[in-house]
């Protein structure tokens, strides 16, 4: 079901500071020795996700300073995740009144383009700085990713569906 | 016009607007973190920020783990501290003998006048998880610079070397595995102290010594040892196994593979050792007079 048809709560700026918490801890769990890349990158999932939901409070700012948080966690060159979540979030933004009204299905597939394209964008830097190639299993997180956009969508809409007390 | 705007319609910069300042912000960061390395201090900081989820996503599993190991049925623990005692036997063995062959290389040191070896510090460091970066071999480790860990300490196993230390954060630090793509251990083969380099070619790739001639005496089996020759790794520590000799026609070179014999992989805790003490200078070749005189130390 589009989200435009639906009435729903407001969203706390705690809840959205939860879900960046849950999710920088889903890419911080140690499980990446052995999955290799077959985990999805959940930061880059709650950014798009929030970008659509929430355009007037996330966007390319704070997809900028989250890269820079997941840069210093990875390890990686300080501006690399800075970047691929800051142009993911710009695209969202640019098209987010139609993005919007798509059901959940083709919200993954541009979900998917999203991801890869933030992947892509990692690995061109990664290049260009001197690294190799990391293998094809770099993108498999992606397509992971948007098979878990729709429950994911579901499972965050329900604590803004909740009823509202008839006191109003 | 612009004044009399509701306040619905501030918004500030328009995302393209916002999307070129905080692209060009990150291209200066990344070249001046990847070319000039200017930023280690910002982000040290910043780790200060992440280290409370980095604990927060370790410590569950961690206790996960711990509870299950204090569930493990009594036989397995039996067997466990059988074998573990008679490893200690063997360590203890060639631990005495460690302690006479060091007591004779002091004896030998203060005879040659030389200065005394610097004490090796030891500190046992946990693996909080492996580097997510999947272009390098890295670990994060759970000591940083609270815990007098310092960049170029060496990381070991109880089986072999596994890395070196190269960034410190105040609370974590990073360990750049051997088999870190171009990543070099100069080494010397066991059995006939033959000196040469071995090359890290990716995470679970191979360990490579390369530019060997064809006839060059290395079989499958040889262990590889720390040469020491590069003041980073102290000598004498086991870094490698030979499993590959590929002699190919037409190719000057033989193709050697082998694996680190470090299990970086298959357990949580490490050592932290000293590096190897500082060498004297490089020595300034008599060829080149020039050179040598506009230099003044």
């Amino acid at each position: 079901m589009p989200i435009s048809s639906q009435l729903l709560r407001p969203v706390s700026f705690g809840f959205i500071l939860f879900t960046f918490v849950l999710a920088f801890l889903g890419n911080l769990l140690p499980w990446q020795a052995a999955l290799q890349g077959l985990t999805p990158d959940f930061v880059a999932l709650m950014i798009v996700y929030w970008a659509l939901h929430q355009p007037r409070r996330i966007g390319v700012g704070w997809a900028f300073a989250l890269g820079l948080m997941m840069d210093v966690a990875d390890g990686s060159y300080l501006g690399q995740h800075a970047l691929a979540y800051g142009v993911i979030a710009y695209l969202v933004l640019a098209r987010q009144r139609q993005f919007a009204i798509f059901p959940f299905w083709q919200q993954a597939l541009i979900t998917l383009v999203l991801l890869v394209l933030s992947q892509a964008l990692m690995l061109a830097t990664r290049m260009l700085l001197g690294d190799a190639f990391p293998g094809a299993g770099y993108f498999a997180g992606a397509p992971i990713a948007a098979v878990l956009w729709t429950p994911l969508s579901n499972l965050m809409l329900m604590h803004q569906r909740k009823p509202v007390s008839d006191e109003l | 016009m612009h004044a009399n705007q509701p306040a619905f319609f501030k918004q500030g910069p328009k995302p393209l607007t916002r999307l070129m300042v905080f692209s060009a912000l990150s291209l200066v960061l990344l070249i001046s973190d990847a070319r000039l390395h200017l930023l280690d201090k910002l982000r040290q900081q910043l780790t200060v920020l992440v280290y409370p989820l980095q604990w927060l996503a370790t410590a569950p599993i961690d206790s996960a783990m711990q509870a299950s190991d204090f569930l493990r049925r009594q036989t397995d623990l039996l067997a466990e501290n059988r074998r573990l005692n008679e490893e200690r036997l063997q360590a203890s063995a060639l631990a005495i003998r460690a302690r006479a062959l060091e007591a004779e290389n002091a004896q030998l040191r203060e005879l040659n006048n030389a200065a005394a070896s610097q004490p090796v510090s030891r500190q046992l460091v946990k693996i909080l998880y492996n580097g997510r970066d999947p272009f390098t071999a890295r670990l994060i480790v759970d000591r940083g610079g609270d815990a007098d860990i310092k960049p170029g300490q060496i990381v070991v196993d109880h089986r072999g070397v596994a890395g070196q230390i190269i960034r410190v954060h105040p609370l974590t630090s990073e360990v750049r595995l051997i088999s870190d793509r171009d990543h070099l251990v100069p080494v010397m083969v066991e059995r006939n102290q033959l000196r040469t380099i071995v090359y890290g070619m990716g995470r679970n790739q191979p360990l490579e010594v390369r530019y060997m001639p064809a006839s060059v005496d290395i079989r499958e089996g040889d262990i590889l040892s720390t040469s020491g020759v590069d003041g980073i790794y102290p000598a004498g520590l086991p870094v490698a196994r030979v499993t590959k000799v590929e002699r190919q026609n037409g190719s000057a070179f033989a193709r050697i593979f082998c694996v680190p014999l470090a299990q970086f992989e298959q357990h949580s805790y490490l050592l932290a050792i000293n590096g190897a003490p500082a060498q004297a200078p490089y020595p300034e070749t008599a060829s080149a007079p020039a050179q040598a005189s506009r230099k003044k130390h």
